[in-house]
C-alpha cells in the first residue's frame, strides 16, 4: 500500500499509437508475466501437470511430422530446381497453402486459448491489441507445420541454387506472411458470420450445396469411364479423353494461379531464375498486395472487436417472437428431452456440424484412391468399404470423447438434477449413436456409388465392425469425458483450447479400435476365409456392448467422485 | 419450532489444508425466508453448493424436509430448486428451449411444462425474446431465466445464490413478489446476496458466515437486539439497519483503520 499511496503526482504513460511505445512494452511484460503465471499454477494439479505433459508429447509429435514435412518439401525443392523445372513449384506452393489452411481447421492449439476481448478494459491501442491477436496462438500446428516446411523450401532450394538463397528468403517470408494473416482473417470472420443467426444459415446453405455438388460430380464421372472399367478397349479411349480434358483444365488454372499468392511465390523465384528482375520485383510487391490485403481483412473484424461490437442477436419484437416453437421430439421424459437438447444444440453449432460431416465427403476423395490405377489399392480395393466407413466416423472422436464439454456452467444442472448421471449419458449415446450409425451409412452410400456396389460379405463385415466399435467407442467416450473433459465453446470454428490429454488418449483408444478391426480382417484375409471376420466381429461386439454397459453403471460412481474436476473444467469463469 | 427444511450438523469442506467452511450447524424451518450472509470468500457459495449437491461435504451431514440428503438423493432433488453460481444456462438453447428442457429433465408432462414455460416467460418479462438464444441474453435477463428454471418444477426448498444481481429494479420487485408468494404457500427459500436491503425486506431469519464459520444466526431482531447490546454508547430503542449489524458481527470497523489512498481523484 506505501508504494500505491507513495506516489500521487505520478504521470500515467502516455498512450500512443506505437505498437513498441513505453506503455505497449508494460502491457506485454505484464501479458507475458499473467501468462507464465498461469502456466505454472497449472501445475498445482495433478490434472494440469498430466495436461501439460500431452501437449508436449503433442507438439513433439507435430513437430516431428513438420520436420518430416519440412524435409518433405525440401527435398522436393531441391530435385525440382536442380532438374530446372522451377515452374512445377507452383504446384508445393499450392499443397502448403492448403495444408495451412486445412491444418488449422483440424487441430487444435497448443496453447490454452485467450480470449482477447478481455483486454479491451485496459488502455491499449489497436496496433498492440493486432499484434496480440497474431501473437497468441502463433504456435499452433498449422503455422508450426508451414514455417517448417517453409524452411525446408528454403534450404532445398538454396542448396540447388545457393544463388537464389535471398530472393527465396524474400518469397518465403511474404508466402508464410500471407498464410499466417489469411487464417486468422478467416477465422476471425467465421466466427462473425457464425455468431448471427441469418448469417449461420447462410454459411450452413453454402456448406450443404458444396457437399452435395461433390456429390453431383461423382455420378458424371461415373457416367464417362465407371462403366468402361471392365472393357478395356473402351477404357484406354476414355483415359485419353480425360487426360486431355485435364491438361486443358490445368493449363487453364495454371495461367489464373500465378495471379494468386502460391503462384506469385513462385513466379518470384522463376523470374529470379530468368534474371527477369521487374518481373522479380513486381510478383513480390503484388505478393505483399496480397499480405497487406489478408492483414486488412483481419484489420477489419478486429476493429470492430476492438470498438467493442456486440454479436448478439438484436432484440426479436413483434408476433414472430411471441409465436411458440414446435417440439422437436414427441414425448416426454429426461431422455428425450436430452436428446431433443442435443439435436437443437448440434444444429446450432457449426462446429459440430463440420465436424460430422467433412470425413464423409472426405470419403468421395479416399475412394477416389481406391479407384486409381496404384497396385496397392488394387490389392485392397475389396476393403474400401470399411477403410472408407472407418474414416467417415473419425469426425465422432470430440463428440462421443468429451461429450459433455459443450455442457459449460449447465454441467451443474447434470448433478442438480433429479436423475442418475447415467441418464443423461445414456441419452447422449443414443443421440451420438444414432448419428454415428448414419455417418456411417452416409459413408458406405459415398463409397458405393463411387466404387460399385461392395461384395456382400464385405458388408457384413463392416456392420459387424460397426457393432463393436460404436459401444467400444461410447464405453470409451463416457470414460474420457467425465475424466478428462475440457469445455468446448460451440461458437466458434477451429481454434478450440481442446484438452491434448484427452486427445492422444481418445485417439490410441481410436487407433486401437480400428487396428484391431484391422488385425482381425488381415488375419480372416490371410486364412482365405474373410467371413470368419463376421462371427470375431459379433463375439468383439458383445464384449464391447457389456463394456459398455459397465461403464454406465458405474458412471454416476465415478461422476460424483470426479465432480470437483467437472465443474471446475467446465464451469469455471472463464 | 416448526418441521426443519434444512438442518445441517457439522458441515465442513477443505480444500487441501485451506478450510472453507467449518462446522457450520445450522436450521431452517419451513416456509422460512432465510437470508445467508458474509463477505466474500467468507463460505456462502461453498455452502450452498453442499446443500444442493453440487460438493460433496468433508464432514458432517445435510437433511433437506427430514431426510438425510447426499449427491444421490434423487427424490430430494425433485423438491429442490436451485440457482447456481454461474446460473448453469445452455447458451445454445433458447429461453423457451431451455425451461422445457429443465421441465422435462424434472419428469414434468408435456402439457405442464408448456404451460409452465409459458406463464414463466410472460412473468419474467422474457417472451418478447423466447427465440433469442440465452447466449444473447443481457446478464439480467439470464438471471431471471436461471430463476424461472429453478422454480419451473415446484420447488419447496429453493437455495438462490445472487439472484438479484444484475436484475433491473422493476424486475427485481418483480422477482421479490414471486419469492414472497412461494413464502406464503409454504415453500422455504434460501438466499444469499450481498444487498442487505433485500434481506431486511424479504427475510425473516439470518445466518452470518464468517471465514468459514458460523458467526450469527436467528431472527433479524435478536441480531439487532444482540448487536444493540454489545456496542457501547448504544441504545437498545436505537434500530440498527441490518448493514450495521452485519458489519458489527464480521468486525469490519473493528480493525485497523482503512488507509486512503492518496492517489485516487
Amino acid at each position: 500500500m506505501a508504494d500505491l499511496v507513495a506516489a500521487p503526482d505520478q504521470r500515467p504513460l502516455p498512450t500512443g499509437a506505437g505498437l513498441f511505445n513505453r506503455l505497449a512494452r508494460k502491457q506485454y511484460v505484464a501479458l507475458a508475466l499473467m501468462r507464465s503465471n498461469a502456466f505454472a499454477n497449472s501445475f498445482r494439479t495433478g490434472s494440469g501437470a498430466f495436461e501439460f505433459g500431452a501437449r508436449a508429447i503433442s507438439f513433439f509429435v507435430y513437430s516431428v511430422i513438420g520436420i518430416g514435412l519440412g524435409i518433405g518439401a525440401g527435398a522436393a525443392a531441391y530435385s525440382l530446381v536442380s532438374n530446372h523445372e522451377l515452374h512445377l513449384l507452383a504446384i508445393e506452393f499450392w499443397v502448403l497453402f492448403l495444408l495451412w489452411q486445412a491444418i488449422s481447421i483440424v487441430l487444435a492449439s497448443f496453447l490454452e486459448q485467450f480470449d482477447l476481448g478481455s483486454l479491451l478494459r485496459f488502455p491499449i491501442n489497436f496496433g498492440s491489441f493486432f499484434l496480440l491477436h497474431l501473437v497468441f496462438g502463433f504456435l499452433d500446428v498449422s503455422t508450426l507445420a508451414g514455417s517448417l516446411s517453409c524452411a525446408g523450401v528454403l534450404i532445398g532450394i538454396s542448396l540447388a541454387r545457393p544463388d537464389l538463397f535471398g530472393t527465396t528468403l524474400a518469397a518465403l517470408i511474404g508466402f508464410a506472411a500471407f498464410n499466417i494473416f489469411l487464417v486468422r482473417a478467416i477465422f476471425a470472420w467465421l466466427d462473425r458470420w457464425l455468431a448471427k443467426r441469418r448469417s449461420r444459415e447462410i454459411v450452413s446453405a453454402v456448406f450443404l450445396v458444396s457437399m452435395l455438388s461433390l456429390q453431383l460430380l461423382n455420378p458424371v464421372l461415373r457416367d464417362e469411364t465407371w462403366h468402361e472399367r471392365d472393357h478395356p478397349h473402351r477404357r484406354s479411349a476414355a483415359a485419353q479423353k480425360m487426360t486431355g480434358d485435364a491438361e486443358s483444365l490445368l493449363g487453364k488454372a495454371a495461367a489464373w494461379q500465378s495471379w494468386l499468392p502460391p503462384g506469385l511465390a513462385n513466379a518470384v523465384l522463376e523470374s529470379a531464375d530468368q534474371h527477369d528482375t521487374p518481373l522479380e520485383a513486381g510478383a513480390l510487391g503484388l505478393l505483399c498486395i496480397y499480405t497487406l490485403g489478408a492483414a486488412g481483412l483481419l484489420g477489419i473484424r478486429l476493429r470492430a472487436v476492438y470498438r467493442g461490437e456486440s454479436l448478439g442477436e438484436a432484440p426479436s419484437t413483434g408476433q414472430d417472437a411471441k409465436r411458440e416453437q414446435p417440439w422437436l421430439i414427441v414425448g416426454h421424459g429426461p431422455i428425450v428431452a436430452e436428446i431433443e437438447k442435443e439435436l437443437i444444440t448440434l444444429f446450432r453449432s457449426m462446429t459440430q456440424i463440420y465436424a460430422i460431416c467433412v470425413p464423409p465427403i472426405m470419403v468421395v476423395i479416399i475412394a477416389s484412391l481406391f479407384r486409381s490405377g496404384a497396385p496397392f489399392a488394387r490389392h485392397v480395393f475389396h476393403l474400401a468399404l470399411p477403410v472408407c466407413v472407418a474414416y467417415g466416423l473419425l469426425g465422432f472422436t470430440q463428440l462421443i470423447y468429451n461429450s459433455l464439454g459443450a455442457e459449460g456452467r449447465a454441467i451443474q444442472m447434470v448433478f442438480l438434477f433429479p436423475l442418475p448421471v447415467r441418464t443423461i449419458l445414456l441419452a447422449k449415446n443414443l443421440f451420438h449413436g444414432a448419428l454415428y450409425l448414419l455417418a456411417a451409412l452416409l459413408a458406405g452410400l459415398f463409397t458405393t456409388l463411387r466404387l460399385g456396389r461392395p461384395d456382400p460379405d464385405v458388408v457384413a463385415i463392416t456392420a459387424a465392425w460397426l457393432l463393436f466399435a460404436l459401444p467400444a467407442n461410447l464405453a470409451a467416450g463416457n470414460v474420457l469425458s467425465i475424466v478428462m473433459p475440457y469445455r468446448i465453446n460451440l461458437g466458434r470454428i477451429g481454434r478450440q483450447s481442446g484438452s491434448q490429454a484427452n486427445a492422444l488418449l481418445s485417439m490410441l483408444i481410436q487407433t486401437t479400435i480400428l487396428g484391431a478391426g484391422a488385425s482381425v480382417m488381415s488375419f480372416c484375409t490371410f486364412w482365405g476365409r474373410i467371413w470368419l471376420a463376421v462371427p470375431i466381429f459379433l463375439a468383439m461386439a458383445i464384449v464391447a456392448v457389456l463394456g459398455w454397459v459397465v461403464v454406465l453403471s458405474k458412471a454416476d460412481a465415478l461422476a460424483y467422485s470426479r465432480r470437483d474436476l467437472l465443474l471446475e473444467k467446465l464451469a469455471r469463469v472463464e | 419450532m416448526g418441521t426443519a427444511a434444512i438442518q445441517t450438523y457439522g458441515l465442513t469442506r477443505r480444500f487441501g489444508e485451506m478450510t472453507a467452511v467449518e462446522n457450520v450447524t445450522l436450521r431452517v424451518t419451513q416456509g422460512q425466508f432465510f437470508g445467508f450472509l458474509g463477505p466474500n470468500g467468507a463460505g456462502k457459495s461453498t455452502t450452498i453448493k453442499m446443500l444442493t449437491g453440487l460438493l460433496e461435504p468433508s464432514a458432517g451431514t445435510i437433511e433437506i424436509l427430514g431426510r438425510p440428503f447426499s449427491a444421490a438423493a434423487l427424490d430430494l432433488k425433485r423438491e429442490i430448486g436451485v440457482v447456481p453460481e454461474g446460473m448453469a444456462l445452455l447458451g445454445r438453447l433458447t429461453a423457451s428451449e431451455y425451461l422445457r428442457f429443465v421441465g422435462r429433465m424434472y419428469g414434468l408432462d408435456r402439457e405442464t411444462v408448456t404451460r409452465r414455460t409459458e406463464e414463466l416467460l410472460e412473468f419474467m418479462q422474457l417472451a418478447n425474446e423466447r427465440r433469442k438464444m440465452v447466449t444473447d441474453f443481457s446478464h439480467g435477463m439470464q438471471k431471471k431465466l436461471a430463476l424461472a428454471a429453478a422454480v419451473i418444477h415446484g420447488p419447496k426448498v429453493l437455495f438462490l445464490d445472487e439472484p438479484f444481481e444484475g436484475v433491473d429494479a422493476v424486475a427485481a420487485g418483480m422477482l421479490k413478489t414471486m419469492l414472497q408468494g412461494m413464502i406464503q404457500r409454504g415453500a422455504t427459500i434460501f438466499l444469499t446476496t450481498h444487498v442487505l436491503e433485500i434481506v431486511e425486506r424479504l427475510c425473516s431469519h439470518v445466518a452470518i458466515i464468517h471465514q468459514g464459520r458460523l458467526v450469527a444466526n436467528g431472527s433479524i431482531e435478536d441480531l439487532r437486539a444482540g448487536v444493540a447490546s454489545s456496542l457501547p454508547g448504544t441504545e437498545t430503542s436505537q434500530r440498527l439497519t441490518l448493514e450495521e449489524i452485519f458489519l458489527s458481527i464480521v468486525g469490519a470497523n473493528g480493525g485497523e483503520p482503512v488507509q486512503e489512498l492518496s492517489w485516487l481523484t
